[in-house]
């Protein structure tokens, strides 16, 4: 069993997707935000598998599982707490940019002052694009869930191949996450199992999370910073595919598809360009 | 005059006495290796090619301070691949973390010689104690520059994990071995 839990497939793939799927299922008739608190578990689950249940030394990518973490808990509890949807979208900036601060500052404040400016610029254009992006479809069940599950593989995918394994996990383990609530939103349905609610404090996570591990695996990896463009597009082509069909399942198949052929050939890219061997 | 030159050598003399030799480590003969169980097959060897440091030397009282900072960047397991995977998050992740060191706190002597020293070791913002035990050591002038020059063996072993690197632990072993040789000259 020991040598099953230490296997990166079980740890960021079958292991969070069944835990999101269970937990999404188990709680969907009990809470109106059972996907959110379901990828919440399955993240959780996860990271301690990957990570190991330990926080010191507080490094940059363990700050980003307690961000992503927290970014979890708030988009599932804050719409009661925060019911203005000005002040959510005031609260999303606030936590994206102190969370960009706290993870990253150590080491770009280092950088020469050209490289520290195009970083914030950078980040600044990444986090609006991705939040723009995902205000557009997060009335949308099926799209929000697409979008998150693909740019999470996406960006899972692409740091796996740019020489961090776990920055990369925590990406596959978030989009399994996400795949296995998709699930339960495919199987019974509703908005109680869907992450979207309309609300734009369901987006932090969305964002949060590719936005961190995007740019850890730039700054402490060696993802080309580039890479994020195509990425971060993922919304924006979910959102223009016409979506007419009762069944729930043709509309999640149909949702996913940009979003899976963008995030599968950025990481083929990128896994062609690094020019991987395995086995070392 | 004579009396107050007298007086003047012999209140300089056992203050020099007490005062160790200052050492600069020489990084063109010094080594910071490490080996660990690749899986379990075999063992995968590497080394650190950057590093500074300085030493207090002094075998009469016996004393000796040793300071070594490691550019964390410049590991090198001989395959190009690996080594940005070793600098990266899962690992060592010198980019945030840049050195490592390690500072002496404690030696003990077998004569004249230093038999063990131990130190913090401090990797990924973690300071750890670690003995290492000295294998071999001469000071002595280098017959070629002229210089007073100490050299020192040294091995000691890490629990990684001790230091929060748990990355694909236990497949890729949990146990370090290390292996420093390193050369000071007396400034």
């Amino acid at each position: 069993m020991q040598q099953l839990l230490a296997r990166p497939e079980f740890q960021s793939a079958i292991i969070p997707f069944t835990a999101a799927l269970l937990v999404a299922l188990a709680l969907h008739k009990l809470n109106a935000r059972a996907g959110l608190w379901a990828l919440l578990v399955a993240f959780v689950v996860a990271a301690g598998l990957i990570n190991g249940l330990t926080l010191t030394p507080l490094t940059g990518t363990r700050k980003i599982i307690l961000l992503v973490v927290a970014s979890l808990a708030a988009a599932a509890l804050l719409p009661k707490i925060l019911p203005g949807q000005n002040l959510q979208r005031s609260a999303n900036s606030l936590v994206l940019a102190l969370g960009l601060l706290w993870v990253f500052w150590a080491v770009v404040a280092r950088m020469p002052t050209d490289a520290i400016l195009f970083f914030l610029v950078g980040a600044s254009a990444l986090v609006l694009v991705l939040q723009a992006g995902f205000e557009r479809i997060v009335s949308n069940p099926a799209q929000l869930q697409a979008a998150g599950l693909s740019l999470l593989l996406g960006v899972g995918l692409s740091a796996t191949a740019a020489a961090s394994a776990l920055l990369g996990q925590l990406g596959l383990a978030l989009a399994a996450g996400c795949g296995g609530a998709f699930l339960a939103w495919v199987i019974v349905g509703g908005a109680s199992v869907a992450t979207g609610l309309r609300q734009p404090i369901t987006t932090l996570p969305f964002v949060l999370a590719p936005v961190l591990l995007g740019l850890a695996a730039v700054l402490f990896a060696s993802l080309p910073w580039y890479a994020l463009i195509p990425l971060a597009a993922i919304p924006f082509a979910v959102s223009l595919v016409p979506l007419k069909f009762d069944s729930r399942f043709l509309r999640a198949l149909l949702a996913s598809l940009p979003g899976l052929v963008i995030a599968v050939s950025v990481a083929f890219w990128i896994w062609q360009t690094s020019a991987s061997d395995s086995g070392y | 005059m004579k009396k107050i030159l007298l007086l003047g050598a012999l209140a300089i003399l056992p203050t020099k006495a007490l005062v160790a030799a200052e050492y600069t480590v020489d990084p063109s003969h010094t080594y910071v290796s490490f080996s660990v169980s690749h899986l379990g097959f075999s063992t995968m060897r590497g080394q650190f090619d950057r590093q500074t440091g300085s030493l207090e030397f002094d075998p009469a009282a016996k004393k000796a301070n040793v300071m070594i900072e490691i550019d964390a960047s410049s590991i090198d397991t001989g395959h190009d691949k690996r080594d940005a995977h070793l600098r990266g998050p899962d690992f060592i992740n010198t980019v945030e973390y840049p050195t490592i060191t390690f500072k002496s706190t404690n030696t003990t002597w077998n004569g004249d010689k230093p038999a063990t020293v131990t130190g913090d070791l401090t990797i990924l913002g973690v300071s750890k104690p670690v003995t290492l035990t000295i294998t071999a050591m001469k000071c002595g002038p280098n017959p070629f520059n002229k210089k007073e020059t100490c050299g020192f063996d040294a091995t000691g072993s890490i629990n990684r994990s001790d230091y929060g690197v748990t990355y694909g632990s236990p497949n890729i072993g949990e146990t370090l071995d290390l292996q420093i040789e390193f050369e000071a000259v007396k400034d």
